[in-house]
């Protein structure tokens, strides 16, 4: 993507094993990216677990000043977003361009 | 009104589900709520709902009350009743989720567990955990908590529209 923005984007289930699925490739991902774009267009649940792979990241990305942007989240996981305080905490777009400029 | 009144129901029949304490079990919870709402009719957003609902509440079970032992028992059982008067919505029904362990007590709408997101300025101020319990509180119409002589249960209600007649 332009501006050495980061696209990682997630599919299905966000439960306990579809985090564990991911867990591993998010944090590897997190570990060099300053501009992540998580893009959630896909994901059809998200639990506490599908919480974790995606704050876990997201702190090692903020913790070297970088940023983070949530993508599209369907009306149920945006809910569950905002229920745990995250989706406060980063940024939810559900306009690509808005995302991109979001993430500067 | 078209059908029966929510009183002449047909009994619904109790479908049970037992798991092991390890995460893995978990994996037989989604077909079960699958086939539960394809014979209830129940919307996605509900079936997303208890899903969420019943993911936090095995698994925080599974890691907190039984502490990562294994091969504890947990039991899942699913009825439909009416919506319960006074809701404005008496033709409507009600999935009622009764899990029950053998795990020390432990109560989730104890204020200190039940307390909203705090407010934090960055995501590294979040403090980990409780998001399961704010979850299940947020996604379910009705959540309980009972100690029972040697374990808990935990029944959580999330309402369905009106009932299908077989």
């Amino acid at each position: 993507m332009p501006g050495g923005i980061t696209r990682v984007v997630l599919d299905g289930r966000m439960d306990i094993a579809g985090a564990a699925a991911v867990d591993f490739k998010m944090n590897l991902i997190a570990g060099s990216a300053k501009k992540l774009l998580v893009d959630l267009q896909k994901v059809t649940f998200l639990g506490s677990m599908g919480l974790s792979a995606i704050v876990f990241p997201a702190r090692a990305v903020h913790s070297r000043g970088g940023k983070v942007v949530l993508f599209a989240p369907n009306e149920m996981v945006e809910s569950v977003l905002k229920t745990s305080g995250i989706g406060t905490l980063i940024p939810v777009c559900h306009d690509l361009d808005a995302a991109i400029a979001e993430l500067g | 009104m078209a059908g029966p009144s929510p009183s002449s129901l047909p009994s619904s029949p109790e479908p049970r589900l037992t798991l092991k304490s390890q995460l893995e079990d978990l994996t037989l919870v989604w077909p079960w709520i699958e086939a539960i709402a394809a014979r209830y009719s129940v919307p996605a957003d509900t079936q997303f709902a208890i899903q969420l609902c019943l993911e936090e509440a095995l698994s925080n079970i599974i890691r907190h009350g039984y502490r990562g032992q294994p091969n504890q028992s947990i039991s899942i059982a699913c009825t439909v009743e009416c919506a319960p008067a006074g809701t404005g919505n008496q033709d409507a029904g009600e999935l009622v989720f009764t899990v029950e362990d053998q795990a020390p007590p432990f109560d989730p709408l104890a204020p200190f567990t039940a307390a909203p997101a705090p407010a934090t300025a960055s995501i590294q101020e979040l403090p980990p955990g409780g998001q399961g319990i704010r979850l299940m509180r947020k996604f379910s119409s009705r959540l309980a908590w009972q100690q029972l002589a040697n374990g808990n249960r935990l029944t959580l209600t999330f309402a369905i529209p009106p009932l299908a007649i077989p």
